[in-house]
């Protein structure tokens, strides 16, 4: 033991005594900066994390030239001292002028804090951001109105925004566009946050000291004072708000400032719409699909130089797996479903960043840029912080006491007795747990790939930091950070990127009439082939500001064609060239009136609508979770089945559309003017129980018309229930289905995919069946068919003779037949979750037998082949995708350990995933008790239970003996070009959701795929994956090129299961199927 | 480490030596103390655990069945349970020669008591500190290890028992379903826990035909109209809730008995546990016995047979519950009355009707009145390790009925639940009394 000490000791010695090597940040002292600012906290027992919940928040910096001397100035807010305002002199010198300046605070517990030029005459105003009012904390919102003197003057009164509540951080900029600075304030309530209200609350609600407000300025209109106008301007203000995080951004191109608000606790976000009428319209369900769970800051910046803002917002998921796993979780399924009912929004326990795709939607893809945990987070900044043209993000992090450990919410608190409520609650307290961590640094490496760098960076310091800022501090072209710590002095870190030869360029905006500084000024700097984007607020991350001048990294670029500048509403001006590693000042009116380049984008699909007035009805009731806790995904909605066919000989292509439970499928005959009419069939209504998911028009009894096959699943009935008996219907070659009972043998699983092929050489195909689930067993492996046609349309099983007995290749999704070989003969391809691409080739004898697999294990969806007029060839496989917890890769698979080890009659599925290159489970402790109360006994508390390394360590020798084990070593959807060994994953953006089916086509003799996709039902620590329902691939010498759509995502936005070509009228279509909605149709432009 | 070990070793060997053989070892052990110990940690391990209040009167039952057949293998005048319980098979043991019957009591207590919970480390280093005890005061050898012998042997049996009563089947039956029917109930803040055992009416009983051999009586028709009787229901609690007396408030803190109570501060959140309904009857049982001067066999008896009828009761209310599936009248106030109303006590997440407090600590005042009569003074200290006060009673009966009011103080219940609750038990407590017999003659019960 003693010898390990010092060789530990040896190894710290070794590391200190090396030359430190500089690293791009470099922290600088107080001793070189002059600035002593720490945020000291004293938790007393009238004021405490129990007596006020945002107790360990932190102060706010706000960075800004209050003397335009051109030099950035500090100021930092303080909790229980002072705040402080350091008046920078060049060269990292800075000056306590806060006592001479006037700007103290007064006393009060300050939150956030703002520079902006609030009155118009050219100077930034300081607004500080205040609780009052509660528990002895006394104090009101301050406006410190620059006197030009380095003297302030507080006027909050005389503004009419001497506001007392619950501020946490404010916003100026002129949402109207009347040439004055208006004021988002973003508050947030006290009312306990654990009781949910129904969501709708959230537009009748108002809580006057706790709801945010929106307060508009009369600087335009001539009167020094600014009015509220929330209600009008529809800013919801109730108590369900726990405002922590404001940011402003173009968020849909029309000009007009968008505002988005983070919230903690149980409401959802608010996105809200400028409406160019000086009013605003929530609308973040429109836009967005699933938002941080407890949102903390936010930041609004061009993440990937498209030229659109996208949002990042902070959680809490810690990084470090033995904290993860001890610490509060996702909402369990109950509660979340609870939530649901109430009116909210998907909402997980980690960042989310949200691209915009300028298509009316964002792709949340926190997770697969592996931005989506950094702790107890605050403050996350875009920023570019080695001027290599692409935006890093930095992340502040860290809390004084935990609350969401694990063990002390459920182990620490034994009954005690004779103490007073006070020492109660003081034990309580000294029970938090407390750890310092570094903050997170992201660098953007460009296409959606980000690198943890803040070791590198040297930005690593431990710390709990709440607030943060960036300005170019020295005037050395890079941008050096600020934060402010709680119990610890700031951090001012100077950025040495200068020395990288990266070049930048730097803008200061000088707006008309009162917006001197051009706020809520969008600029675009298109420099080589990139553009890059940026909005001036000085309002950003949490409780902080940045400052006024714009800076904007370039990597190797030598020159700025051009600059375009967004005045607000649209008022574009460009700007021409202008020279690099120089700092610019842009005059509104002083450009040329411009327009912003029109990206062309050629459409190859355009959206048409075809009135079938059928729309897929799920039957959402039945939730499977109840029954198999711990399966990670519904089977329950795996419809609706689609058929296309000419059914009734006309020449024209048909539909069938396959309804879920207690819906009838449909079919629809093409009409001569490219209309549909439903086919009546009473036949559908009578079997309506049955939920369709698959199916397919093919001729089964060899009379020339297209018979009707219809896979039946639901994961509800048990194998062999007469509801989940696929059915064949044949056709009389009117399009006139009749029900044929004895076709198939009662068989029952729950069908996943059929295939067709003569597999004896009769004429007549014969029919490969694949199932996805057992019923009530996830993981267990279903049977799957051969069912050989008599040459009636009458089929037998003989899967035993053709693959032997007990044939059961995997958890099937789909199967293909498909000429891998080469030798003109078709070999069954089997895709599915937990198996790899399985081959099956029929030997002389006529048995299959298995080959080598074409990849690895995965959880695919989609199995398609590709064969192109151009001669590309190839299959297509559609993979979970890369935007998941989940992350596997051969040497460190996802495995399934299933089997019934507690020997309670139903088999558990345990899946375990590498963190930190140990195999741990992926549910939750409290999550796998709930299944297998046993494993209490192994593992007493969460500190155990993080500690995991192996499955061995969860199971006992013979539980593990027992299990059947799978594993998955792919996540991303695949191509597999014919005849050669090589896979190649599809682009990373095609990569955002799982795909589910693909199709092919041609179009000005090039070569496109569209996949579609996306599942909502997966388990809540899972997550739902809707960030991409459709991608759009083009072939190119390199490989497939991910492509925007083009099209109005919202016209198109759901969960697809299958997609096919239709021809309507002569013309080439496509018509893609989604869950519980309408089907969609796209022409396909020629 | 190794330092460490050596010194236990030497210690142990100390001990050793130290076991004098002792003659008249036969009053080591003469009253329950041992026993009530040892349901005093099975009680810790319970509210560790976090065991939910059907679950918890399992765990007391079975541990005390087997002390108790100890007992009846100790003392003629004792009948045992096997035969009379649904499925308890009869079989013999071996007792030819010298044993110490209380000490293996003790052992077939804890082994059972160890085979119901997780925790098995603090119920075993609980028992080991015991019997080092008992084996010091000079239970010899040969006999100290035959007694255990034969307890764990009586435990093995109980065990077997225990595992065919569905209990373990159920652990992976169907999760409750909320529907959005408006009368059913809907978890409740600030845990918003799913309901709990749905499926409990699935236990074998011990001595009920069935589950729903006493159906209460439904809860009023659900209504939201502000003149319809359940709708005055939801205002009488929500009036007695607002103008509670001391007296009332501290009725309903003390009878709260929430194993698992959410306390949320913003984020900082911590489960705050006490004991159960069933463990708070235990608990008084081993009062009385205590009280009334019992020895450890008396106390078996005791602990076995209030064990048995609040098994019985929480099938019996479990079932009720998860029939009518009612809405909680937090969750009714908060949307038809006043949306920031809050309950004295936390929700217990589980359908309403009928309150398992009243059908439970009724049934148990019937099985303890039966045993030692009225009135009895009961100097009921079961809560002060948890901070609450003492309380006292002159009869179980009286307890009971305050148990079962304190559920409308604590504003979780409504009124017919309470009732209902309050009849279900006494019959179920009359049908314990008559369907069981501890005692082979009626010599045992004395009237005073």
């Amino acid at each position: 033991m003693r010898s390990v000490y010092s060789l530990v000791l040896f190894f710290l010695w070794v590391s200190c005594s090396t030359p430190k090597q500089e690293t791009l940040f470099t922290l600088l002292s107080p001793k070189e900066t002059g600035i002593d600012f720490s945020n000291d906290l004293v938790s007393s027992e009238e004021m405490n994390i129990l007596e006020y919940l945002y107790f360990y928040n932190g102060g706010g910096v706000a960075l800004g030239d209050i003397n335009n001397d051109g030099w950035v100035d500090i100021y930092f807010t303080s909790n229980q001292g002072e705040n402080k305002l350091y008046l920078n002199k060049g060269n990292f010198q800075f000056e306590d002028i806060t006592q001479s300046a006037g700007v103290d605070g007064g006393g009060g517990w300050s939150t956030g804090v703002t520079m902006a030029d609030v009155n118009g005459d050219g100077l930034l105003d300081i607004y500080v951001c205040q609780v009052g009012d509660y528990k002895g904390l006394q104090g009101k919102n301050k406006l410190y109105i620059n006197n030009g003197d380095l003297t302030f003057t507080e006027m909050a009164e005389a503004y009419g925004i001497d506001f007392e509540g619950f501020s946490t951080h404010a916003l100026f900029f002129d949402y109207d566009n009347d040439g004055d600075l208006d004021l988002y304030l973003l508050n947030h309530s006290i009312k306990k946050p654990e009781v949910f209200s129904h969501a709708d609350t959230k537009f009748s609600g108002q809580d006057e000291k706790g709801g945010d407000k929106l307060f508009k300025s009369q600087l335009a209109q001539g009167d020094q004072k600014m009015i509220e106008v929330t209600q009008e301007a529809g800013i919801l203000s109730s108590s369900l708000g726990f405002g922590l995080g404001v940011g402003i951004a173009d968020v849909n191109g029309d000009g007009w400032m968008d505002i988005y608000v983070s919230n903690d606790f149980t409401e959802d976000d608010y996105l809200y719409i400028n409406q160019g009428d000086g009013t605003f319209r929530e609308s973040l369900q429109e836009y967005i699909e699933n938002t941080s769970r407890y949102s903390m800051g936010n930041d609004l910046a061009d993440i990937n130089n498209d030229g659109l803002p996208d949002i990042f917002t902070t959680d809490m998921l810690p990084e470090d797996p033995q904290i993860w796993m001890k610490s509060v979780g996702e909402d369990k399924q109950e509660v979340f479903d609870v939530k649901k009912r109430l009116g909210y929004g998907d909402q997980y326990v980690r960042n989310h960043l949200q691209l915009n795709r300028g298509d009316g939607k964002f792709s949340e893809i926190g997770l697969l840029t592996e931005t989506y945990a950094t702790d107890w987070s605050w403050s996350p900044l875009i920023f570019d912080m080695d001027n290599d043209g692409y935006k890093d993000i930095h992340v502040t992090n860290g809390i004084v006491k935990r609350p969401n450990d694990l063990d002390f919410i459920q182990y620490s608190q034994t009954p005690v007795s004779g103490l007073s409520e006070i020492e109660i609650q003081q034990r309580q307290i000294d029970m938090l747990p407390s750890m310092k961590l570094a903050n997170f640094t992201f660098r953007n490496k460009g296409e959606l790939v980000f690198e943890q760098v803040g070791e590198v960076w040297g930005l690593d310091q431990l710390s709990y930091s709440n607030g943060s800022a960036y300005a170019d501090l020295d005037n050395d072209g890079d941008l050096d950070l600020v934060v402010n710590n709680t119990d610890q002095q700031a951090f001012i870190y100077r950025n040495n990127s200068e020395k990288l030869g990266h070049q930048f360029i730097q803008f200061e905006l000088a707006g008309d009439k009162a917006n001197h500084f051009g706020i809520g000024a969008q600029v675009w700097v298109k420099s080589g082939d990139k553009t890059l984007h940026q909005t001036l607020s000085t309002s950003r991350g949490f409780q902080s500001g940045t400052s006024t001048v714009l800076t904007f990294g370039l990597g190797k670029a030598e020159e700025v064609e051009q600059v375009y500048v967004d005045w607000g509403a649209g008022q574009i001006e460009s700007f021409g060239t202008k020279q690099v590693n120089t700092k610019h000042r842009l005059v509104k009116g002083k450009g040329k009136a411009d327009a912003l380049p029109k990206i062309e984008s050629k459409t190859v699909l355009e959206l048409v609508t075809l009135e079938l007035g059928w729309k897929h009805e799920e039957n959402t009731d039945f939730d499977e979770f109840r029954r198999e806790y711990l399966m990670p995904r519904r089977y329950a909605m795996e419809g609706p089945a689609l058929a296309v066919g000419d059914v009734n000989g006309d020449g024209l292509d048909d539909i069938y559309l396959g309804g879920a439970k207690g819906q009838a499928g449909a079919i629809f005959l093409q009409q001569s003017e490219g209309d549909f009419i439903l086919q009546k069939n009473p036949v559908f209504e009578q079997l309506k129980t049955a939920e369709d998911v698959v199916a397919e028009f093919i001729d089964l009894n060899g009379d020339g018309h297209l018979d009707l096959y219809v896979g039946s699943a639901g994961n509800e009935y048990a194998a062999g229930e007469v509801f989940n008996f696929d059915r064949v219907f044949l056709n009389d070659g009117k399009g006139n289905f009749r029900f044929s009972m004895n076709s198939l043998p009662p068989i029952g699983e729950n069908t996943s995919s059929v295939a067709f092929q003569d597999v004896n050489g009769d004429g007549y195909v014969d029919i490969f069946v694949g199932a996805a689930v057992v019923t009530g067993n996830y993981g267990a492996i279903p049977r799957a068919y051969l069912l050989v046609n008599d040459g009636q349309g009458r089929f037998k099983d003989m899967t035993k003779t053709y693959f032997g007995d007990d044939f059961r290749p995997g958890m099937v999704q789909k199967a293909l037949w498909y000429d891998v070989t080469g030798d003109g003969k078709s070999e069954l391809v089997l895709a599915g979750e937990w198996m790899p691409i399985r081959v099956y080739q029929q030997q002389q004898d006529g048995v299959f037998s298995e080959m080598e697999p074409l990849a690895p294990a995965g959880w695919y969806y989609g199995l398609s082949a590709l064969q192109t007029n151009t001669g590309l060839n190839g299959l297509l496989l559609g993979n979970l995708g890369l935007n998941s917890k989940l992350k596997a890769s051969k040497p460190q698979p996802v495995k399934l350990y299933h089997g019934d080890f507690d020997g309670n009659g139903q088999d558990d599925p345990l899946v375990f995933h590498y963190m930190e290159g140990h195999l741990v489970p992926f549910a939750t402790r409290d999550d796998l008790i709930r299944q297998i109360p046993n494993l209490k006994r192994r593992h007493e508390s969460y500190v155990q239970y993080a500690a995991l390394k192996s499955p061995q360590d969860l199971l006992e020798k013979e539980q593990i003996n027992q299990a059947r084990v799978f594993e998955v070593a792919e996540f991303q959807s695949l191509f597999i070009p014919k005849g050669e060994q090589e896979i190649t994953p599809l682009p990373l953006k095609a990569q955002f959701s799982p795909i589910r089916d693909f199709v092919s086509f041609s179009s000005k003799g090039e070569d496109y795929v569209l996949g579609v996709g996306n599942f909502s039902g997966f388990r809540t620590d899972y997550g739902r994956k809707m960030a991409q329902p459709l991608v759009l691939m083009k072939w190119t010498p390199s490989g497939f090129e991910q492509l925007p759509l083009g099209l109005e995502a919202r016209q198109y936005w759901g969960e697809y299961r299958y997609v096919r070509k239709l021809e309507i009228k002569g013309e080439a279509h496509l018509i893609a199927v989604r869950n519980n909605d309408f089907p969609v149709v796209f022409r396909l432009n020629p | 480490m190794s330092k460490m070990k050596n010194l236990a070793l030497v210690l142990l060997m100390i001990v050793g030596f130290a076991c004098q053989e002792n003659k008249n070892y036969q009053d080591v052990i003469t009253d329950g103390e041992y026993l009530i110990a040892a349901q005093l940690k099975l009680t810790d391990v319970i509210i560790h655990d976090i065991f939910s209040p059907p679950v918890a009167s399992r765990i007391y039952a079975y541990p005390s069945i087997a002390a108790f057949e100890v007992a009846a293998l100790a003392d003629p005048s004792y009948t045992s349970l096997m035969g009379q319980l649904n499925g308890f098979d009869k079989v013999n043991f071996e007792t030819e020669e010298e044993i110490y019957y209380p000490l293996a009591a003790l052992a077939a207590y804890y082994k059972v008591g160890t085979a119901m919970i997780f925790s098995e480390d603090m119920v075993q280093e609980h028992k080991e500190k015991a019997f080092k005890a008992i084996r010091t005061a000079g239970v010899p050898k040969k006999v100290f290890e035959r007694s255990v012998a034969l307890g764990e042997q009586v435990a093995d049996h109980v065990i077997a028992y225990s595992k065919k009563d569905n209990y373990h089947e159920s652990r992976s039956f169907e999760k409750y379903t909320v529907t959005n029917e408006a009368h059913t109930w809907q978890p409740t803040p600030p845990a918003y826990m799913e309901g709990i055992e749905p499926h409990w009416n699935k236990i074998r009983p011990f001595l009920m035909e069935s589950a729903d051999q006493f159906q209460s009586p439904p809860p009023t028709a659900f209504s939201t109209e502000p003149d319809s009787q359940f709708f005055k229901e939801a205002e009488e609690v929500f009036h007695a809730v607002n103008n509670l007396t001391p007296e009332q408030k501290d009725i309903a803190y003390f009878w709260d008995c929430n194993p698992y109570k959410v306390n949320v501060k913003g984020h900082v959140m911590f489960a705050e546990k006490k004991i159960t309904p069933g463990g708070h009857w235990m608990g008084i049982a081993s009062i009385a016995s205590k009280s009334a001067g019992q020895d450890w066999k008396g106390t078996a008896e005791t602990l076995a047979y209030t064990g048995i009828a609040l098994f019985d009761a929480f099938i019996a209310c479990w079932d009720e519950k998860y029939r009518s599936a009612l809405i909680r009248p937090e969750t009714y106030i908060n949307k038809y009355i006043d949306e920031d109303w809050l309950p004295t006590l936390q929700t217990p997440p589980f359908p309403e009707h009928t309150s398992g407090h009243s059908v439970a600590s009724n049934a148990a005042a019937e099985a303890l009145t039966k045993l030692f009569g009225e009135p009895f003074y009961i100097y009921d200290s079961t809560e002060v390790a948890y901070g609450l006060p003492v309380r006292e009673f002159n009869s179980f009966r009286e307890a009971a009925a305050e148990a079962t009011i304190s559920r409308l103080y604590g504003g979780i219940h409504f009124m017919p639940a309470i009732e209902f609750g309050a009849e279900k038990g006494k019959k179920l407590g009359f049908y314990v009394n008559e369907k069981v017999k501890t005692k082979s003659d009626n010599l045992a019960r004395i009237e005073d």
